[in-house]
């Protein structure tokens, strides 16, 4: 939200498990930010399976930043 | 009947739309902030790669600490060098 | 000369006056007013002060009280009570000499408890800012809380004017003072606000001191309280309350110290967790994310047992100077009962906790929580026997809790869980400096102790005991 009064968009990735803090706080704060939230969880996973979330999701989190479809 | 006194903030804040996306991405620099949580930096480190492909400029962050908002030195680095920042990876 | 009286018919010291006022009046003129009766006042003609209006804003104390005016209406000089050397000269009169020297006045209706917070929400005081909420007349009020998620799940006080009027008469702060920002909205929590959240606790006055104080330190950087929220690990703020206060307000550091039955410790904790749910917006499901909690997240607050022991208490030891009081912090999960009824010499009981204290977490993980030992009378004896002092046991702990990395790594034991390998040929403490707290508490038969672990990120990383002086 600061960086966004700043000038510069953006946007947030989170786990699933995240959903319900993140609306509670857009409505206490006055401000949706834009968000992406990936399969639960995460902490267990190796790293070649969060390699292959973030490419399962890049595109989403490309979204997060751009409104172009390139 | 009585009245009763709010024990709220009473927050009412004004609702703010966030910033328009950029509408592309050529030249531009991404910051991508990790909030240091374990498995946070293999998360973006792909994210870099895939957005280097993309002939995206990418700049690294991290909060020193999960547990806290971003310093306020941090926040003024990105916004002095970055168009866009993307934030990962709570959970 | 503009003179403003005022008695009381059920005062002996008024009716002693009464003829000197008489005598007064057959020369000069004064405004008398009466705070419990209209009727003729032994010879003097009377106004009721309806309401106490006059007394309140007057701030009457004591009567009777004689107050003179300037010309320009402004107060000049009052006296209280009767000496006759003093009415003599304040009236300007001759007083018989046959008359008694010297009465002391009674107390104000003003003052009398219950009267004065009715007065104070009636005629405002210190202006309250908070809104208020109108409950229907078919509403129940504590129902009415509930319905407004002001609630915690258990019963809340409802927050009458007159209560939180009433609370705010136990701190000699402001009640707009700020008293920080809170989290998760970030948002200024006023003294004012404070008070709500006591009433709702159930909190008496004598407490708003202490509740203040822990609002104060759990508000410090260190304390972590955003993280120590949103986090999804069990703790919330513990309370820990050292010096004179302790007893004041009556807190319990004996038996069933970390459970239930004693209104300061049930309710001091549970007003700083209603200040972080309803001014801060922290609440279960939504920003706090917490697995599974703990019931200390309704309130978690005890005081040091001092009285007895020989060891320097918590709040010296964090620098509070004797005969101060203090809250400190702590981001605590439950409680986990040692128990040791058989050891008799301290290198044994000393083994005892060091084997309760390395399962803090995990007992392959180091570094990361903190920990209070809570040691109980029984069990400080077997170290007081021995001459041994706190910071003796304190230092047995941390070599007995020097542990050999190749037990703890990832993997090892047949358990994923662990620090990194790296670790392997290190010695790694299970605490970091600082990181464990000793106690004295519970009630005196109980070879038990207790340990109260601490949030799963501690010091710089996470949440640091926080000390702060009550004041």
């Amino acid at each position: 939200m600061d960086l966004d009064s700043r000038g510069v968009p953006g946007g947030f990735v989170a786990s699933s498990e995240f959903a319900e803090a993140a609306k509670a706080q857009a409505v206490s704060l006055g401000f949706d930010p834009f968000r992406v939230f990936v399969e639960h969880p995460i902490q267990d996973r190796s790293d070649q399976e969060i390699i292959r979330l973030a490419d399962r999701y890049f595109l989403d989190v490309l979204a997060l930043i751009s409104s172009s479809n390139d | 009947m009585n009245d009763l006194l709010d024990p709220t903030s009473e927050l009412r804040p004004p609702k703010r739309v966030p910033l328009k996306r950029l509408s592309d991405l050529q030249k531009k620099t991404v910051g991508l902030l990790d909030i240091s949580k374990p498995k946070g930096d293999i998360f973006l480190d792909r994210i870099a790669e895939r957005l280097h492909e993309r002939g995206v400029l990418v700049k690294r962050f991290s909060k020193p600490t999960f547990t806290r908002l971003a310093p306020l030195e941090l926040k003024n680095e990105i916004a002095g060098s970055c168009d866009a920042v993307i934030e990962a990876l709570a959970d | 000369m503009n003179l403003l009286v005022f008695l009381k018919q059920s005062c002996e010291t008024c009716k002693l006056v009464a003829p000197v006022l008489k005598n007064f009046l057959e020369e000069e003129s004064a405004e008398i007013l009466c705070q419990d009766s209209s009727s003729f006042f032994h010879g003097l003609a009377v106004r009721q002060d309806i309401g106490l209006r006059r007394s309140w804003e007057s701030k009457i104390e004591t009567v009777p009280t004689i107050i003179r005016f300037d010309k320009d209406g402004k107060e000049s000089a009052r006296i209280e009570g009767w000496d006759s050397e003093e009415w003599a000269d304040f009236l300007q009169i001759e007083i018989p000499e046959t008359m008694l020297r010297y009465k002391p006045g009674c107390g104000s209706d003003t003052l009398v408890p219950g009267t004065y917070e009715k007065l104070a929400a009636k005629y405002g005081g210190e202006e309250i800012k908070s809104r208020r909420i109108l409950v229907g007349e078919q509403e129940d009020e504590i129902e009415a809380c509930y319905s407004r998620g002001w609630s915690d799940g258990l019963p809340v006080v409802p927050p009458t004017r007159e209560r939180v009027m009433r609370m705010l008469s136990g701190t000699s702060r402001c009640s707009h003072d700020i008293v920080g920002v809170v989290p998760p909205n970030l948002v200024e929590c006023s003294v004012e606000k404070i008070a709500i959240n006591a009433v709702l606790a159930g909190c008496l006055p004598q407490y708003m001191p202490v509740v203040i104080a822990s609002v104060e330190a759990a508000l410090q950087d260190e304390f972590c309280m955003h993280g120590l929220l949103a986090t999804t690990y069990f703790s919330g703020p513990l309370v820990i309350v050292n010096g004179p206060i302790a007893r004041e307000i009556g807190m319990n550091s004996g038996g069933n110290v970390l459970g239930q039955g004693n209104r300061a410790n049930s309710t001091i904790g549970r007003a700083l967790q209603l200040v972080i749910r309803n001014v801060g917006g922290g609440k279960p499901q939504e920003v706090d994310r917490s697995a599974f909690g703990t019931p200390g997240k309704i309130g978690f607050c005890f005081a040091e047992d001092e009285a007895g022991s020989c060891w320097q208490s918590l709040a010296l030891e964090r620098g509070i100077e004797p005969g101060c009081s203090s809250v400190t912090l702590f981001a605590a999960d439950g409680v986990q009962a040692i128990v040791d009824q058989k050891s008799r010499d301290p290198e044994s009981l000393s083994r005892t906790f060091a084997a309760g204290l390395k399962s803090v977490g995990h007992p392959k993980l180091a570094l990361a929580s903190d920990a209070i030992l809570v040691v109980s009378p029984e069990h400080e004896r077997v170290f007081r026997l021995a001459g041994w002092t706190k910071d003796d046991l304190k230092k047995r702990l941390k070599d007995l809790l020097t542990i050999s990395g190749d037990e703890l790594v990832e993997g090892a034991g047949g358990i994923s869980e662990g620090l990194p390998v790296r670790f392997k040929s290190k010695k790694i403490p299970k605490f970091r400096e600082g990181g464990l707290l000793i106690v004295r508490a519970g009630g005196k038969a109980g070879m038990f102790s207790a340990i109260i672990a601490g949030w799963g990120a501690s010091g710089k990383v996470g949440s640091a005991p926080v000390t702060r002086k009550i004041t």
